[in-house]
């Protein structure tokens, strides 16, 4: 009877305690620490990654820069070729204008008479049906050819250009043109007949 | 735990408080700027920040009918320099630095720009002597590119270029006095310009943007509004027949000491100008050189006295009424006085003739065709000039055309019941003349005139193009009749030597009119006239030509080299072939 109350050994003044008390020792005290030896070790810091991750900010970084350099090199293509557009686009204007000019009809009778050449105010038609010969075949002569003098139909634009002979436009009327007629080639065995089949 | 004690809390109420107050008042603000007056306020700094460019529309081109250019917008440049900061400057010649002074930038400016370098030099310091900050002063405008091109070459830094559009003729004074003119700011003057303007100005667009600090676009902000540049007008004229015209008229209008004169060519199965020349003419490229009387044209807006070329205007009304043929006879004195106290004469005198109709076209006897044009009444004649298109502008609307003066029948005295027979008191102007022939020549079917084929846009559409219906005036038949007259007059007249053509038949009548001397008389001025067309036996061309004052030659011999060598012109560069049938031979006496 006395040997089973003394192995729970309930004291009265004990029975208040709701938490039996462990018996503490002191080396067990040390085993309560945040880092274990083994996890220490899973967790260390690799080189690698940071090299990695490193080496690809690097890496867009100096991609980035290079497109954006390419994209500027490509923009100030871009920029040249378009002045150079609007360069010809003038040239072509300015000389579309001066053919014009070139062509308008003042210049051409004005330079057509400094090379000599005379109007045929008398027309002759040949009819390839059959040959006819319509109309009296005349050679063209400064007397049947109106002289075109420049002065009667100017032209601003055109006064300065150069003439053929190298005289002034705006100065020639016509009268230097009489010494460069030369006489008319005389038509021998008629007109030519065409071989056709 | 935290103690407060009742002054920290206190304290921090108070801050609390303050923060809450001052946090309130700004989200009053912002609600009150971002919300009750944001849009006055936005619309404020638009204002301030939005700015905008007109961007200009190019005028469209006028074009003869082979599409060659009468009338070109180009560009030109104008160059301006800065003077305050006008100085010398650095210049890299051959890899070593130069220094340029300013009176050697100014003359090399001034050859480049044909002015002298001083003058030049003197634009800049008017404007800093007018204004010590001046930051622009205008040197040249209206320069070429080649022009551009070298003063950019100098590399100047004070000077700025830009661009401007700019009108050019390229063919001069070929159909001037038609396609007219602009003044120095583009608008347009005179003319096809003026007459087709709504076509050839297309509408500005504008881009707007927003800018910031520099007065750059920010970005994202821009806003364009395309130009519609104006559409190109073409014109029916023949460039080459209208220079030809021109150039004939003129040597022989100077020849015989005209002050004036026109040559119409028209088409006569679409009643298409071909040609309009004028002497007088004006080159839109130098407006100056011409006297502001010149610079119209007289074609359309000065009607005359057309005389004897109108005759056959009566003679067709005749055979239309049936009361007259080209047999028909009638006994022509020199001076014929009809009851009701007229007093008609023929120019020249001479005995009685006996003539037929044909015969008194032929000699062109105001005494002859007085007496068949008394067997219309006023009213039959007057209708006729309605119908033949006389008494009212033609269709072209060109600016200040005129419509001549005819006075109503029932105010014509008795000398002027008689001389509208003859083509005198009234007027016409050179156009109405023209189409009077287009429609003897066309069967009777007088076509509307046309000068503008229409305007085409840049899509290659042509809008606005002219009707084009005929009305038939007189029978096709008495148009033939009086067809086989006029060829009389073109073999037999007193000019018919003067007027040949080898190879085509041709009609014609001759016209000399006493120009009126403004008091209600008449002057010793005469308008000689030439109308005709050919080929004859299947009429193309209308040729007219009228010449006022011709003080050497007062006769229609000064308009017969005109007319022949315009016709021979027309007929051969359009292909026309000769005549293979020979004329008709009415008889003239009897």
């Amino acid at each position: 009877m006395s040997g089973a109350t003394a192995a729970l050994d309930l004291a009265p003044e004990r029975l208040g305690r709701a938490r039996p008390q462990p018996t503490r020792t002191a080396p067990e005290r040390q085993h309560i620490r945040a880092v274990t030896t083994g996890a220490r070790s899973k967790l260390r810091p690799r080189p690698m990654y940071a090299v990695v991750v490193v080496g690809a900010v690097v890496a867009i970084v100096v991609g980035q820069l290079l497109l954006s350099v390419g994209l500027s090199q490509g923009a100030y293509q871009i920029q040249q070729l378009e002045g150079k557009q609007v360069e010809l686009g003038r040239t072509s204007a300015a000389l579309a204008e001066d053919l014009d000019r070139l062509a308008s009809p003042q210049y051409l009778a004005v330079n057509a008479q400094a090379l000599g050449m005379v109007g045929n105010s008398l027309p002759t038609y040949l009819r390839l049906s059959d040959g006819a010969v319509l109309g009296t075949p005349t050679p063209a002569s400064a007397s049947t050819s109106p002289i075109f003098n420049a002065a009667l139909v100017p032209n601003a634009q055109a006064a300065t250009l150069p003439l053929v002979g190298g005289q002034n436009a705006a100065a020639a009327d016509g009268a230097s043109s009489q010494e460069a007629v030369t006489p008319p080639v005389p038509l021998q065995d008629g007109l030519p007949s065409p071989t056709t089949r | 735990m935290v103690r407060h004690t009742k002054t920290t809390r206190r304290r921090l109420a108070f801050t609390i408080v303050a923060v809450s107050i001052v946090m309130t008042l700004f989200v009053l603000r912002l609600v009150d700027i971002q919300v009750v007056r944001a849009s006055a306020l936005s619309a404020e700094s638009l204002e301030k920040t939005e700015t905008g460019d007109t961007i200009l529309a190019t005028r469209g081109n006028i074009l003869a009918s082979d599409g060659s250019v009468l009338a070109e917008a180009v560009m030109r440049y104008s160059m301006a320099a800065s003077p305050k900061d006008a100085g010398p400057f650095e210049r890299d010649v051959d890899g070593a630095e130069q220094t340029i002074t300013l009176e050697q930038a100014t003359n090399e400016i001034g050859a480049i720009i044909g002015k002298p370098g001083p003058e030049v030099l003197a634009l800049i310091t008017d404007a800093l002597a007018a204004d010590k900050d001046s930051l622009y002063a205008l040197i040249a405008k209206k320069l070429t590119l080649d022009q551009l091109r070298a003063l950019k070459a100098l590399e100047i830094p004070w000077t700025t270029f830009k661009e401007e559009p700019y009108r050019v003729y390229p063919n001069g004074a070929v159909a001037g006095n038609i396609v007219g003119f602009v003044g120095e700011e583009g608008e347009a003057q005179a003319g096809v310009e003026l007459m087709e303007n709504s076509c050839l100005a297309g509408k500005d667009g504008r881009t707007t943007y927003e800018k910031g600090s520099g007065g750059l676009p920010l970005p994202g902000t821009t806003v364009t509004k395309p130009a519609k540049d104006g559409g190109d007008v073409v014109l029916t004229l023949d460039k080459d027949i209208q220079w030809f015209s021109q150039q004939s008229l003129a040597a022989q209008a100077e020849a015989v000491g005209a002050s004036w004169g026109v040559v119409t060519v028209m088409e006569v199965k679409t009643g298409k100008l071909l040609a309009v020349a004028e002497y007088p003419a004006v080159d839109p490229g130098n407006v100056s050189a011409t006297p502001s009387e010149d610079r119209g044209s007289r074609a359309f807006a000065a009607p005359f006295e057309p005389g004897s070329t109108y005759k056959s205007l009566t003679a067709a009304a005749l055979i239309d009424q049936g009361v007259a043929n080209p047999n028909s006879q009638v006994v022509a004195p020199f001076r014929y006085k009809p009851s009701n106290g007229a007093d008609i004469n023929d120019s020249e005198f001479h005995e009685d003739m006996n003539l037929t109709l044909a015969g008194v076209m032929v000699q062109s006897s105001n005494t002859g065709i007085s007496q068949f044009g008394e067997k219309m009444s006023a009213d039959t004649r007057y209708a006729y000039f309605q119908k033949f298109g006389q008494l009212q502008k033609t269709e072209v609307g060109f600016p200040s055309e005129s419509g001549g003066l005819m006075a109503d029948p029932a105010d014509w005295d008795n000398q002027t019941d008689y001389a509208t027979m003859f083509g005198q008191g009234f007027s016409t102007t050179a156009i109405q003349g023209a189409s009077l022939y287009q429609t003897i020549a066309n069967g009777g079917v007088r076509m509307p005139v046309q000068l503008v084929e229409g305007c085409r846009n840049a899509d290659g559409t042509m809008t606005d193009v002219p009707d084009a219906t005929g009305t038939q005036v007189v029978s096709a038949d008495a148009a033939k009749q009086v067809s086989d007259m006029l060829e009389m007059v073109d073999q037999e007249s007193w000019v018919a030597k003067n007027v040949d053509v080898p190879g085509y038949r041709v009609a014609m009548k001759t016209g000399t009119a006493q120009q009126p001397d403004g008091d209600g008389g008449y002057s010793s001025s005469y308008l000689v006239s030439m109308a005709g067309f050919a080929p004859a036996e299947a009429p193309q061309f209308v040729v007219s030509v009228n010449l006022a004052d011709p003080v050497k030659m007062n006769s229609s011999a000064a308009v017969a080299p005109i007319f022949r060598d315009v016709t021979t012109q027309v007929l051969k560069s359009r292909g026309v072939q000769p005549s293979t049938e020979p004329a008709p031979n009415l008889p003239l006496r009897f």
